[in-house]
Order: C-alpha cells, then sequence, then structure tokens
C-alpha cells in the first residue's frame, strides 16, 4: 500500500499492496477494501479477470486476518465485504461471482466441520475446493439452501432466488445437449464428470474420488491416496480435533488460493480445446482485444492453418485491437503478471484481416465460425458482452454461422437478466469525436454503450475452462 | 504507378547519353528499332549468363508493359517510358510486375550515379534485390485473397499522368471523388454530367471523324480517367450509357454546334428528371410515412434522406432523428451536423451501439447507392447490420432509392460486387504513435477496407422511387421501364 501512490493505481499495484498487508502483522484490511472499492469504482480495476483476480486476493486477506474463530461470524464479514465491492461496482458481475464462491468454500468447510463423517456423499460434494465446478456448483446449491439469509444479497438485480438458480442448474445441461460434448463442463452430474474430465483436472478428479475413500475408511485403495502435506487435501480428522476454526481459515485460505490458481489458468484451460473448435483453411472472425480469444486461437494456430478476420470495436476496443493485431500490446490494459500475451497471431503464421467494425455482415458469407469473448454469462445463457458483440452474433446466425463464446467460469453469474438495460454501462462518448467535432457534441445527443446484451438463442456453444 | 512516369522520363532522357545506360537499354532498343541501336556493337562481349539475364528483365518487362497498358488506355504517352523503364527492370520482378516500376526507378539513379561503366554488371547482380524484393511480395500479401477481384491498380491520388486529352474539369472532377470530397451516388453521378456538359461544350470534331464517333471514343477516355480516380457508381454507369446512346443517336448531318447543343440540354435535362426532381418525388412521399413522434434511424448520409427529413420537417411533422455511422468515413457526422442546423433533435450513434439505440427507433429510412435485380440492396458498409437489427426489432426498413440507381446486376453477397478502397483510410491520420501505422511492415496482418455491403432483401420492406413505393422485388420492372424511356 505505500507503494501504490507514486504509479497509476492498477491490478498489479493493488496486489502488491495486497502482499504488503498480508506479510504485516498490522490489521489493514479495512484499508485494502477502501483501497479496492476506490479502485472499482474509479474503474482503475476493470475487465471481470482483473476484478476477480483483485476480489479474491482482498478476501484472503480478510480471511487470513479474521480473528475471531466463530465461523458465522466469518461468512457474515466475508458477506459484508463482498456487499462492499459489489456496491461499488455493480456491473463487474465477476466481483459478486468470486464473492459467491470464496462463501460457499467457506459454508462448505462449516458444514463439513459439523457434519463430520455422518454424510459422505455431502462430503465429497461439499469437500472439494480444489475442483472448481464442484465449487461452483455447491456454492450455488449452498446458496439456494441458505437463501433467505441472503436475501439482502448485495445484488441490484434483486435477491437470488432458488427458482433463479435452479433456472441456470437445469439451463446448463440442455446447452450441453444441443451443443457439443464441450459443455460437458457445465453438466452437474457427476459420473459425466468424471468421464469428461480432461487431462489438466486429473488431480483434482483424484481428490474428488479419493476423499470420499480415505476419511470414510472404504476398503477400495485409490491411487491418489492423500497426505496432510499435499495442499489440496485435508483431513477431517485433523479438522475435528484440536482447533477446528482455525484450521478452517487456512482450508478456505487454500481454498481461495484454488480459485485465485484457476483465475490464472482458465486461458490456457479453455486454449487446450482450441484444437477440437478450429481447423484448417477456416476463416474466424473475432471481435474486441480479448486475452482469452487470442490465446484459444494461438494455441490452435500452432498446429493448423487459418484466417482470422478481427473486427477492431471501434470506439472503445479499437486501440487495444490494433495493438493486438500488430503485437504490440503492452499488456498492462488487459492481461495480468503472468498472463500476459505476447506473441501475436500474425507473427505465428496465421493471416489477420482488420476490418471496420461495419463490414462484419458483408464478410459473414465468407466466415466459418465467429469466437467471441464476453464480459460476462448471465444465468439464462445469455451474455453481457462488448458493445456490437448482438449485432455480430445476430448477423452469424442469420448467416447460419456458429457463434461459439469463449468464457471462464468465473464469468458465469447467477444473476436472471430481468432488466437488460441494468447490466450495460455507459462510457466516455468523446472518443467517439475529434476536435473539429466540437459545435456537433453541442448539438446531438450521443451514447457509448460500452456492452451488449447478447440473447442465448443467438449463441451455439460456450466453452469454459472446465 | 502512372504519377512517376515524368521524372522517369526526364532521367531517362538524361542517361540516354550516357554509354553505359545506352548499353541497358539495348534490348528495348532491339525491340522497338532506336536510333541508339548501332551503339550497342561497341561491347559485345556479354556472357552467357548476363544474356540469360537479359532476356529474363526482358520478359519480365514485356509483362509488366501488357500490364501497365492495360491500365493506361488512352493515354498514349505513358507506355514509351515504361517501357524503356521495364526493360532493365530485375528479375524479381518477374514475381510481381505490377510493382516494378518503383523499385527500378530506385536502381535507376544509383546506377546513372556510378560512374565506371564495367561495375555495371556486377552491380546489377548484387544489389537489385535488396529494394525491390522486400517491397514486392508484401505488397501482393496485404490484398485479402477473397477480395482479389475487386483490387484494380491502385487509386490515383494526383492528376499527375493524366492524359493530355482529359479536360480540366473531368481533371478536377477525379480528385474530389478520390478523396471523397464529391461523395455519394447523386452527388458523383450530377458532378460527373456536369464535367461531361464543358467537355461537350469545349469539344471540336477532328477533322475525319463525325461527332457521334469521335465523341464516344472521347468521353470514353475521359470516363477512363474517372474510373481510374475511383471506381464508377451505379448510377454513374447508367447515366454514362444513357449519355452515349444520346450521342450515338445523332444525325452525322446536324451542324456541329447545334449537335453539342442538343446534347448539353439532354444531359441538363436527365440531371433535372432522373435526380433533382426524383429526389423531391421521393422526398414527397417518404415524408408521408413519417409521422408526429417518430424517431427515425438512418445510417450514414445520404442525400434524399436529407432531403427527406428536412421537407418533413417544413411540413410541421415533429420527429426525432438516429444517425448511426461508422469508421473511417463518418458520413453521418455530416448528415447529424445539417439536420441538428435546421432545429431537429438528433441522436448520434456509431455501429456498435445499433442495438441500443433500436429500442428507441420506430422507423428505418435508409439510402441506397444501388439496388440489385434480385431486390438487394447495395449501400455503404454497415447498412446491412442496420437493416438487420431494425428486421429483428420488427421495425419497418423503408429505402430511398431513385431510379437512376437501380442495377441490372445481381447479386448475392457483398464479395460479388464491391469497392476496395485504399486499407490506409482506416489509420487514424492524428494518431501518429498508432499502433497500425506500421501495418505494412506486420507480415500477414491486412487491412480491408469495403466500402459497400449487400442487404438481404428480406429486411427491406419498402422501396420510394419516383415511380411510387414498391416491394423490393418489383426493381427490375422498374429498371427495365425507366431504362427505357
Amino acid at each position: 500500500m505505500p507503494s501504490a501512490a507514486l504509479v497509476t493505481p492498477s491490478l498489479e499495484t493493488f496486489l502488491e499492496s495486497i502482499e504488503a498487508v498480508k506479510a504485516s502483522d498490522a490489521d489493514d484490511v479495512d484499508y485494502s477494501i477502501q483501497h479496492l472499492v476506490s479502485l472499482l469504482k474509479r474503474r482503475q480495476i476493470r475487465n471481470s479477470r482483473s476484478c476477480a483476480i483483485a476480489t479474491a486476493h482482498l478476501l484472503s486477506l480478510v480471511v487470513s486476518k479474521h480473528q475471531v474463530t466463530d465461523i458465522a461470524r466469518l461468512i457474515k464479514r466475508v458477506q459484508e465485504v463482498g456487499q462492499k465491492l459489489t456496491d461499488a461496482q455493480p456491473k463487474e458481475l465477476a466481483v459478486g461471482n468470486i464473492v459467491r464462491r470464496v462463501l460457499g468454500v467457506i459454508r462448505d468447510e462449516a458444514e463439513e466441520d459439523r457434519e463430520g463423517e455422518e454424510s459422505i456423499h455431502d462430503e465429497a460434494e461439499g469437500e472439494s475446493p480444489l475442483s472448481p465446478k464442484e465449487v461452483e456448483v455447491s456454492s450455488i446449491e449452498q446458496q439456494a439452501r441458505s437463501a433467505p439469509s441472503l436475501t439482502s444479497r448485495p445484488l441490484q438485480h434483486g435477491a437470488i432466488s432458488s427458482e433463479d438458480l435452479s433456472t441456470s442448474n437445469e439451463r446448463l445441461p440442455n446447452t450441453k445437449d444441443d451443443t457439443s460434448s464441450q459443455n460437458r463442463a457445465l453438466n452437474l452430474s457427476p459420473p459425466l464428470f468424471a468421464a469428461g474430465t480432461s487431462q489438466p483436472l486429473l488431480k483434482s478428479m483424484f481428490s474428488l474420488l479419493s476423499h470420499p475413500v480415505s476419511s470414510s475408511s472404504t476398503p477400495t485403495v485409490t491411487p491418489g491416496t492423500q497426505t496432510p502435506e499435499d495442499p489440496p487435501s485435508h483431513s477431517i480428522h485433523a479438522l475435528v480435533g484440536g482447533s477446528a476454526a482455525r484450521d478452517l481459515r487456512a482450508e478456505v485460505v487454500e481454498a481461495i488460493e484454488e480459485i485465485i490458481e484457476e483465475l490464472n489458468t482458465a486461458d490456457d484451460q479453455i486454449a487446450g480445446y482450441a484444437l477440437d473448435h478450429v481447423h484448417s483453411n477456416e476463416i474466424i472472425l473475432t471481435y474486441t482485444a480479448s486475452v482469452t480469444v487470442q490465446k484459444f486461437l494461438l494455441k490452435a494456430a500452432a498446429k493448423r492453418k487459418f484466417t482470422v478476420i478481427h473486427a477492431e470495436s471501434y470506439p472503445n476496443e479499437h486501440e487495444s485491437v490494433h495493438a493486438t493485431v500488430t503485437g504490440s500490446l503492452k499488456g498492462n490494459s488487459s492481461g495480468t503478471g503472468p498472463d500476459r500475451f505476447h506473441r501475436s497471431l500474425t507473427t505465428a503464421g496465421i493471416t489477420v484481416i482488420l476490418i471496420p467494425d461495419s463490414a462484419v455482415f458483408a464478410l459473414m458469407s465468407r466466415v466459418n465460425k465467429v469466437i467471441l469473448g464476453t464480459h460476462a454469462v448471465l444465468a439464462n445463457g445469455s451474455l453481457v458482452a462488448a458493445a456490437g458483440s448482438r449485432s455480430i452474433a445476430k448477423a452469424a446466425s442469420m448467416h447460419k454461422t456458429p457463434v461459439v463464446v469463449l468464457s471462464a467460469v468465473y464469468k458465469l453469474s447467477p444473476i436472471y437478466p430481468f432488466s437488460n438495460d441494468a447490466l450495460i454501462e455507459y462510457g466516455d462518448t468523446s472518443k467517439m469525436f475529434s476536435n473539429e467535432d466540437a459545435d456537433l457534441i453541442e448539438k446531438v445527443e450521443v451514447d457509448n454503450p460500452l456492452y451488449d446484451y447478447v440473447p442465448s438463442e443467438l449463441i451455439d456453444l460456450y466453452i469454459t475452462n472446465l | 504507378m502512372n504519377t512517376e512516369v515524368p521524372p522517369m522520363g526526364q532521367e531517362n532522357a538524361a542517361a540516354g547519353s550516357t554509354p553505359e545506360k545506352v548499353k541497358e537499354t539495348i534490348s528495348s532498343s532491339k525491340a522497338k528499332g532506336t536510333p541508339k541501336l548501332g551503339e550497342d556493337l561497341k561491347e559485345p562481349e556479354l556472357s552467357k549468363a548476363e544474356l540469360k539475364k537479359r532476356s529474363k528483365a526482358e520478359k519480365a518487362a514485356r509483362r509488366a508493359k501488357e500490364k501497365q497498358e492495360k491500365a493506361t488506355i488512352g493515354q498514349p504517352d505513358v507506355p514509351n517510358h515504361t517501357q524503356q523503364d521495364q526493360t532493365i527492370a530485375p528479375e524479381p520482378n518477374m514475381r510481381n510486375p505490377a510493382s516494378g516500376a518503383p523499385g527500378t526507378k530506385q536502381q535507376k539513379r544509383r546506377r546513372s550515379s556510378t560512374a565506371n561503366p564495367q561495375r555495371q554488371i556486377p552491380i546489377r547482380t548484387l544489389e537489385p534485390p535488396a529494394p525491390t524484393v522486400t517491397p514486392a511480395p508484401k505488397k501482393d500479401n496485404k490484398n485479402v485473397a477473397l477480395f482479389s477481384h475487386l483490387y484494380g491498380h491502385s487509386r490515383r491520388s494526383t492528376m499527375a499522368g493524366a492524359g493530355k486529352d482529359i479536360h480540366p474539369a473531368v481533371a478536377v472532377l477525379g480528385l474530389k471523388m478520390s478523396h471523397y470530397i464529391i461523395c455519394g451516388s447523386n452527388a458523383r453521378c450530377v458532378a460527373m454530367l456536369l464535367a461531361f456538359i464543358r467537355v461537350i461544350e469545349s469539344y471540336s470534331t477532328p477533322p475525319g471523324n463525325s461527332l457521334p464517333r469521335h465523341l464516344t471514343t472521347h468521353l470514353s477516355s475521359q470516363i477512363e480517367y474517372l474510373v481510374s480516380c475511383r471506381p464508377l457508381s451505379v448510377s454513374m454507369g447508367n447515366a454514362i450509357r444513357w449519355l452515349k446512346v444520346k450521342i450515338s443517336e445523332v444525325d452525322p448531318d446536324k451542324p456541329e454546334e447545334n449537335a453539342k447543343q442538343d446534347l448539353c440540354e439532354g444531359i441538363d435535362g436527365f440531371i433535372q428528371e432522373r435526380i433533382t426532381v426524383a429526389g423531391q418525388a421521393i422526398a414527397t412521399s417518404a415524408t408521408e410515412r413519417i409521422q408526429d413522434g417518430d424517431v427515425i434511424l438512418t445510417f450514414a448520409k445520404s442525400s434524399t434522406i436529407h432531403q427527406t427529413l428536412e421537407k418533413a420537417l417544413h411540413h410541421g411533422k415533429r420527429f426525432k432523428v438516429i444517425v448511426a455511422d461508422s469508421r473511417p468515413l463518418f458520413e453521418g457526422k455530416a448528415l447529424a451536423r445539417q439536420l441538428a442546423n435546421l432545429g431537429i433533435q438528433v441522436q448520434y450513434c456509431l455501429l456498435h451501439a445499433i442495438s441500443h439505440v433500436i429500442k428507441e427507433a420506430t422507423k428505418v429510412l435508409l439510402g441506397a447507392h444501388a439496388m440489385t435485380s434480385n431486390g438487394r440492396l447495395y449501400s455503404r458498409c454497415g447498412t446491412a447490420l442496420v437493416a438487420m437489427t431494425a428486421k429483428e426489432a420488427h421495425l419497418p426498413v423503408i429505402i430511398c432509392c431513385e431510379s437512376v440507381k437501380f442495377s441490372d446486376r445481381v447479386a448475392l453477397d457483398s464479395i460479388v460486387l464491391n469497392e476496395v478502397a485504399p486499407p490506409d483510410e482506416l489509420l487514424d491520420s492524428d494518431e501518429a504513435g498508432s499502433p497500425l501505422s506500421q501495418w505494412k511492415d506486420t507480415p500477414n496482418l491486412q487491412l480491408l477496407n469495403l466500402m459497400y455491403d449487400l442487404t438481404p432483401a428480406d429486411y427491406i420492406n419498402m422501396v420510394i422511387t419516383e415511380y411510387g413505393s414498391l416491394p423490393p422485388s418489383s426493381v427490375p420492372v422498374v429498371h427495365s421501364l425507366s431504362m427505357n424511356t
């Protein structure tokens, strides 16, 4: 926190200050909360990913510095912090998503602590913060169960009722059915999940299967036998015996670390599916300078030759699109830390055609696939994505061109879009005018929406990081 | 490329007297039989490799010449110089004859500064690839393969190199068109016809020719020039077709002065009837479609739409206009400004906000560049997105289009029929530090600047012409009707 004054505040400076607070003994949690609140309010931290990372780090700090051992009070504390953060920037849905996941993790730990060996099944479901999908599911279930206590959830779109959540839960398998096996990630039934889990997740799958085994002393011997040193695993006996609450906090912090790890690797995991979807000589249209999409395409570029048509997303993101296509991206705006992406598609031998947004319809008849990044995915599968995405998705569906959306799990939000307009943020209109237009600005109304609401009917496939 | 011709010519003339220069032009001299032919006997010793190289270069030059001649029909003084230039073109040009001239020019400069004739040949083998090879393949890359059929010769942006028989009015008009000073289907058509009036006025039939025959070829060279500045619009094509028929119908026995006067009056009448009055008729008819409280969405700038909205205002209608706009021309800003100055409530947005502003709109009025015979609208790039969004929102999409813009061509998508503008127009001129300013040095990166797109007929509810309001399927009927009258 001392360094933040001199440089432009950003995610990096915030993370540094968090580290500083963590290292020190001083109880400066409130300062950090205020720091993030102000960064969010000033839009100095934006993008779903940056917000999610900042939130996760802050909550980890909050939990680790929390003095009282009572679980209920810990939950309350996290809820309060979450409320502050979502109030600061209600349109960054990722903040709320991360808060919800952390709450889910805490409740899981608490429940497990209480019920102990009683329910093996619940434990298996609730105790694996290592598997992000499980966390997501169980946190949603948890919220559905504890809906009354959540009526004061800090969401401007009303409280999350259990119907919303069940809608989202029902919807996900449906999308899976009508799309490819890609959506197995969203599938909620454990057998299919296990069957569909791919290489990077093996570890968490092992722990998912092995944990109930080790704690319930079923005779089956599993290969991933847990040891206390193994960070993702934890023994119920350790929790039950001794200072349970103290250990619980450590577990929660560990689980949050897992979430952060997942945030950092999500793009690479999504990119792992690239070869299933991008084929040789395809023409792929994309929009905005999404790092997720660029990584996805780069991964495919390693094996295949195809053509990318990049619409420049004027006026809100054209600068970063230009920087992306020319390979001169600085990395401070959209990527963070290790996720920064250096290579451009053109250096990978891929032909990139930069077009103004207006030419999308003209070219759509030759495009094989539209790949979009998104800001958030809502409960009914619709997107909050960069302004202009809707007309692109619509043009694609008019031409029967498949639209693929790349979205990490932290962008999936249980909010149901009753009012689309409330989700849309409006930006600076000065980008739309040059100096010669000074007279025009006074005479006309101008709008510069940053996001579009894209209904789920226009989207053919979601690819997530699970 | 034509623009570089005069300096090259001068160089040639200056260098022509030195022996080394003569030697280099041997091959071309042989072909053309210039008086310098005898001089090459002084240095007959040429190795086989050199001869081979020379014949290769000659071949490249021939190909380049053919290509150039195609591009510069009607300018008899041009091919001569280019041929001399191209004769010494090095082999890399084989790959890309079209881009040979600039590179050759550089070499020539370098070579003419070298005094020793013995050094000439090694230099030629060693040096040339450096300057020429690098620009040549890149230039090829920058053309988007999908649209390769639409890339003609690069657009002329200066008057230099225009043939001597190009009328000054046409020369100026060409430049105005290429710089979008005169932009829009109607404006370009009218401006061209007015320039042709001046061409005809100052025209006199050369002895031994009849006016109907010779004037047509004279006009053709003017049209060639205009095409080299910017491809013709459909309305211009229709007007030219009409004018040529008109000229061919002139009685050869008629006194020249009378014939010219008749033609000029005919052109005036055409402008009046097909564009001015037609525009007014459309405006009147379209005004009836605007009701109090309407929110009219329009895209970019159309003179017909402007006229319509102005008329509606004068009729006392109260409405609001949303002008959608797009890069790189930002034509909508001009319309928004004009309408705001009239006192109309105007909202301005860019194409990315179209799905937001559509919620407010009640009608969509669009101008046209052309209507194809299968009822599709060919208009400024982005129009199709607006029409699609409107269709999705169940709003009526009304096209205002004079029948002179109807085309007998058919097209199914925007790729068959289009115009590719120079990609450099996409760069922000005021942003020198923009990463895109170096785009030509980035391999595999291409910029595509399409001028038009094609809107499917089922997005269009009504086409208002001077013949009345029609569904898009009636376009071919009206077109044949209007061309036969």
